[in-house]
């Protein structure tokens, strides 16, 4: 049975998956409460967290809710998980001002 | 499972009433409790022997009111004000230590007075000590529950609810489920002539253009861009990267990668509701309907502490992880439709909201949420009311202790 996972906007790079998902697990996209495209994930996935299912070049910015939720800090494909490992906050960033 | 059915839905009409207590001022009460009022953290075991004692009262208590300077000095004085001033207090016993130079029990009460309720300043020191002048506040106290328990409820309009808005313990479910659910009442209780009171000005970060639209004039999105961004000027000035405190380390377990992220689920409370103005924290909100929006930080007492003290009577604090936060004064009303939370954290869940992720549209959710404000502000006690969970009053501060 493939997990769900919700998008909010189209265009968003992102959906959250419902239930943890197994890495070469199946996901399937839900839009508006319409399902979509089954993907499959690259990665294992914990319980809500984030899968990409638009790919994210270094330096762009990852969309959710049409608006961005932070700048990739490496390529990310298709099917991976996405969190803090590959995106970074653009605000509040002492570390780095 | 924590009371999705909790809130029978008893009638297919929206109510637009519910049951308070009206006071001088046209401010309606939720409750009718005394509050025991303490002025400095040396007034505090007094405030709570003479709570303890008295059925009905309730002690609100902190570590400040001394040595403090400027600024600070004064918000904590306003946030004591406005939580004697809030409706929710039918009564008020203010206790001081001895002379707390711009916080004296005499100052608070004397402001709290303006609202028409009765208030009473004790002195510790000029009423002879902590055990007399416990038994003075006792003493006065029961006399003034005689007459608080004599007062009976009365049919209002939802137009008198200021229904205060918060986060906590956020995670992916937030911005899906809970937060909708709460911006569909918002939209309801605004549309029915009420106030809803928006607040946590780090979790506004990466949403201040969706806040700003929302405004009803450009001065008051501007407003929102300038809270949000001095908010982000004391982050910066620590020198920190900010994650790991916003996003917390719960936050990030959820699932939440960024505070952009955090942010634009927790704009989802306000609904699609205008704007009508942004005021700084514990300030009292203006008469006018609409969404008001508090400068408060995303820690989650100090902000529900200043949404208190800005009026409100209930609280719907929205949270993806489960929480037991419970102001002492205002009806917190804790939902989730995180389900692993709902079955963790059902022991102080008030609204279970998990049918979302089954499908159940946002409104019938919403639904639920709403018929638990109106039932909670007519006299309904949330689990965490019931409990005692008092741990939610927070005094922010901008000074140092000196």
């Amino acid at each position: 049975m493939p997990v769900t996972a919700m998008i909010i906007e189209e265009g968003d790079n992102v959906a959250t998956c419902l239930q943890k998902v197994a890495k070469g697990g199946s996901v399937r996209l839900m839009l508006n409460g319409k399902m979509g495209k089954t993907l499959k994930a690259n990665q294992a996935i914990p319980y809500i967290h984030k899968i990409c299912i638009k790919p994210l070049k270094k330096g762009e910015h990852c969309m959710k809710y049409g608006l961005s939720i932070g700048v990739a800090s490496k390529d990310i494909k298709v099917g991976d998980y996405i969190h803090v490992h590959n995106i970074e906050s653009a605000r509040g960033r002492g570390d780095l001002a | 499972m924590a009371g999705r059915n909790g809130s029978a839905t008893r009638s297919k009409r929206l109510r637009k009433t519910w049951w308070g207590y009206p006071r001088e001022n046209g401010d309606v009460g939720a409750r009718n409790y005394l509050l025991v009022l303490s002025g400095t953290l040396y007034a505090n075991p007094t405030c709570e022997r003479v709570a303890r004692t008295l059925r009905h009262s309730v002690a609100l208590t902190h570590p400040l009111g001394r040595c403090q300077i400027g600024p600070d000095i004064q918000r904590t004085f306003e946030t004591l004000v406005g939580h004697g001033q809030n409706a929710n207090a039918g009564a008020v016993i203010v206790i001081d230590h001895h002379r707390e130079e711009g916080c004296t029990a005499d100052e608070i009460a004397h402001e709290i007075a303006k609202t028409g309720k009765r208030v009473e300043a004790i002195n510790i020191r000029e009423d002879g000590g902590a055990i007399d002048a416990t038994a003075k506040a006792t003493r006065i106290g029961m006399e003034m529950l005689r007459e608080l328990t004599n007062e009976r409820r009365q049919e209002v309009s939802v137009s008198k609810l200021l229904l205060g808005l918060n986060c906590g313990t956020s995670d992916t479910t937030s911005g899906l489920s809970h937060n909708k659910a709460t911006g569909w009442v918002t939209d309801q209780v605004v549309k029915l002539g009420g106030r809803a009171l928006l607040a946590e000005t780090t979790e506004m970060m990466g949403g201040e253009g969706v806040l700003a639209d929302k405004c009803v004039r450009p001065a008051l999105g501007k407003r929102i861009w300038r809270i949000v961004e001095e908010m982000e000027e004391r982050i910066l000035a620590c020198g920190v990267d900010l994650r790991g405190s916003q996003p917390t380390g719960d936050n990030m377990e959820g699932g939440l990668t960024t505070i952009e992220e955090k942010s634009l689920g927790a704009i989802q409370k306000a609904g699609s509701a205008p704007i009508v103005d942004v005021i700084p924290w514990a300030k009292r909100a203006n008469r006018r309907s609409g969404l008001h929006v508090m400068d408060t930080p995303g820690h989650g007492g100090e902000s529900i502490t200043g949404i208190a003290a800005g009026g409100s009577q209930v609280l719907i604090f929205s949270t993806g992880g489960g929480h037991t936060i419970n102001h002492p004064l205002m009806s917190t009303i804790r939902i989730t439709g995180n389900p692993l939370s709902a079955k963790l954290q059902a022991d102080t869940t008030d609204v279970d909201v998990t049918d979302i992720f089954e499908g159940a549209p946002i409104e019938v959710a919403g639904r639920r949420v709403y018929d638990e404000v109106i039932d909670v502000a007519s006299g309904k006690m949330t689990k965490a009311e019931i409990l005692h969970e008092d741990n939610a009053f927070a005094i922010n501060r901008n000074g140092p202790s000196v």
